[in-house]
């Protein structure tokens, strides 16, 4: 199976060979394609995993344990459960229908298979649960990069829009 | 006979009182027609969520030492309203940081606002206060930085001017060439989308569209915990088009609340970012409605096909007044997806949610069978058509240099012109 995920790694763990650990302890291929380590020493990551369903459930548990955050993207974005009021904004720009909202319970849903990345949900949702993989990896970037509009992006281990991320 | 209010507080003091949600009630007078639905049910209860941009936090800090006369304060880097005696600070929920670029690199982000410093309040969280002040003799600190968080404070309430819309435009972009970003979201050009607010047929005042029942006192569901409506809102106009059962056709009512902010959790008190727009604060309101007699029963049981919205051009029309209404839909309109405007299909949205709406409903459906809370009977209902009166625009009258007689103001004195 295939795993897609973003890493947050604390500084504690910066000199510990996790990446080669993962791959020769479970058998998981990492497809890495981003990584950053920051001034601070906290590092992120969006790899794929790929291996049988076992050795990456494994590697999860294992990545748990190591306290690293553990992120699933779907598609390209990053989706913040718990911060969507299921409000349906986000599904009126979405032109697939991969987001949509229930008829009976009007909650809304995101189906990654009908997702074309095109990113219009994204300024749509102002409760900050609908981020792109790579805002959400530029902004746990620090001031190594300007922020999206251009501010500089002050550095947050969440990487979530707003400050008030829990 | 109709029912009394001190008939059904006794009622819910005994676990007694019959209550549904303003959803349910609808099959029930379906069913039972409005007569009987008026003898068996006591209350229904309604529900809201969305943002509510005239929303704010009152705060005492509490007396430092040595004491200070607050004269500018920050919280979070947020400026709140000082002004106010000595330590009584106001945060409004669209307030942003001096330094915030808001919308020099377009649309912007407003990441962070009085709205979400409240949420950050609600929380628990330490908030960074920072105060300026004068100086006088009993209040000689002119300076401070402190954390503070919402146990800490002395005491912190909801202050919101303008809550629970009853009713509300429908957004379409039918003027500009790109898309423009608002209150009520991003707006494609040529009409190819449509968004809308309010709770519909669970929201407080369309359940009770003459006002009642609703007054100062009423005692409601407000961001988790309990307050009461104060006043009529700001903006609050009853003079509004209605259809025949008395429901208006564009947004008419307001409610003024306020509540211990202590009570109440960021489930529903949320900060919020519109893209272009600014912060906000997204409220969760409910209002239990007694169903005093048939024509309550009825009221109470509206539905989303009997409730029509406005839909207007927020890219010219909305920003110079024009009053023009290109189309009125229903709200069962709105929620099936797709709306019909001058014969073209057009996709829909709701930046309110129904989901939390339908749980502020139950959750204060279960206050009230638990009898752990009465309804309040306003000492004045909000005034209706005969007695309130229409919005007023803000004429824009310039300052003469001549004219009464009347010495030219400051600015105009220095500059010589």
């Amino acid at each position: 199976m295939q795993k897609s995920v973003i890493l947050h790694f604390p500084r504690t763990l910066l000199d510990k060979p996790i990446i080669s650990h993962i791959v020769k302890t479970f058998d998981v291929e990492m497809n890495i394609l981003q990584a950053a380590i920051m001034p601070e020493e906290a590092g992120h990551m969006f790899s794929i995993l790929r291996g049988g369903e076992k050795a990456v459930q494994e590697t999860l548990a294992f990545l748990e344990r190591l306290k690293v955050r553990v992120l699933f993207p779907a598609r390209n974005l990053v989706l913040h459960e718990e911060k969507c009021v299921h409000c349906g904004a986000c599904v009126g720009p979405c032109r697939t229908g991969a987001l949509s909202v229930d008829p009976e319970t009007r909650r809304v849903s995101f189906d990654s298979e009908r997702c074309i990345a095109c990113n219009l949900c994204i300024p749509a949702c102002a409760y900050g649960a609908i981020e792109s993989v790579s805002e959400h990896l530029r902004a746990a970037n620090g001031f190594l990069e300007d922020g999206p509009s251009g501010e500089p992006m002050p550095p947050s281990g969440a990487g979530s829009l707003s400050p008030s991320s829990a | 006979m109709p029912k009394t209010f001190e008939e059904i507080n006794e009622k819910i003091a005994a676990k007694r009182a019959v209550v549904v949600t303003a959803e349910e009630m609808i099959g029930v007078v379906e069913e039972k027609g409005a007569k009987k639905a008026a003898e068996t049910v006591d209350v229904v209860t309604t529900g809201t969520f969305g943002p509510m941009c005239s929303s704010g936090a009152q705060i005492n800090v509490g007396h430092p030492t040595p004491r200070m006369k607050i004269q500018k304060a920050w919280l979070n880097g947020v400026p709140a309203q000082a002004g106010l005696a000595a330590v009584d600070l106001y945060v409004g929920a669209s307030a942003l940081p001096e330094d915030d670029p808001a919308n020099k690199v377009f649309p912007g982000r407003f990441a962070y606002g009085g709205g979400h410093v409240i949420e950050d309040l609600v929380r628990g969280k330490d908030v960074l206060l920072e105060a300026r002040a004068y100086g006088t003799d009993e209040y000689p600190r002119t300076k401070l930085e402190t954390l503070i968080n919402l146990a800490s404070v002395n005491r912190a309430i909801l202050l919101n001017p303008r809550n629970a819309y009853q009713n509300y435009n429908v957004a379409v972009n039918a003027s500009v060439s790109r898309p423009l970003y608002t209150y009520l979201g991003v707006l494609l050009p040529k009409r190819s989308n449509a968004n809308y607010a309010t709770a519909g047929q669970l929201s407080p005042l369309l359940n009770d569209p003459f006002y009642r029942t609703i007054g100062v006192g009423t005692r409601i569901f407000l961001g988790g915990g309990t307050g009461y409506v104060f006043f009529a809102g700001s903006q609050h106009d009853p003079t509004v088009k209605r259809t025949k059962q008395g429901v208006p056709v564009e947004g008419a009512g307001t409610l003024s609340v306020t509540g211990d902010l202590k009570g109440m959790s960021a489930d529903f008190l949320r900060g919020v970012s519109v893209r272009g727009y600014g912060a906000s604060l997204a409220v969760g309101i409910g209002v239990p409605i007694p169903v005093l007699d048939e024509e309550m029963a009825r009221f109470t049981a509206v539905r989303d096909e009997d409730i029509l919205a406005p839909v207007v051009d927020y890219g010219t029309d909305y920003a110079e007044n024009t009053g023009k209404v290109l189309a009125r839909v229903s709200y069962a309109a709105l929620r099936s997806g797709t709306i019909e405007v001058d014969g073209k299909k057009v996709r829909t949205a709701s930046v309110s949610s129904v989901p939390k709406a339908r749980e502020i409903a139950e959750a204060l459906k279960r206050r009230i069978e638990a009898g752990d809370f009465r309804l309040g009977k306003p000492v004045e209902t909000l005034p209706g058509p005969g007695e309130g009166e229409s919005m007023r625009p803000l004429v824009i009258r310039p300052p003469s240099t001549t004219a009464g007689g009347l010495s030219p103001p400051r600015t105009q004195r220095i500059e010589g012109g």
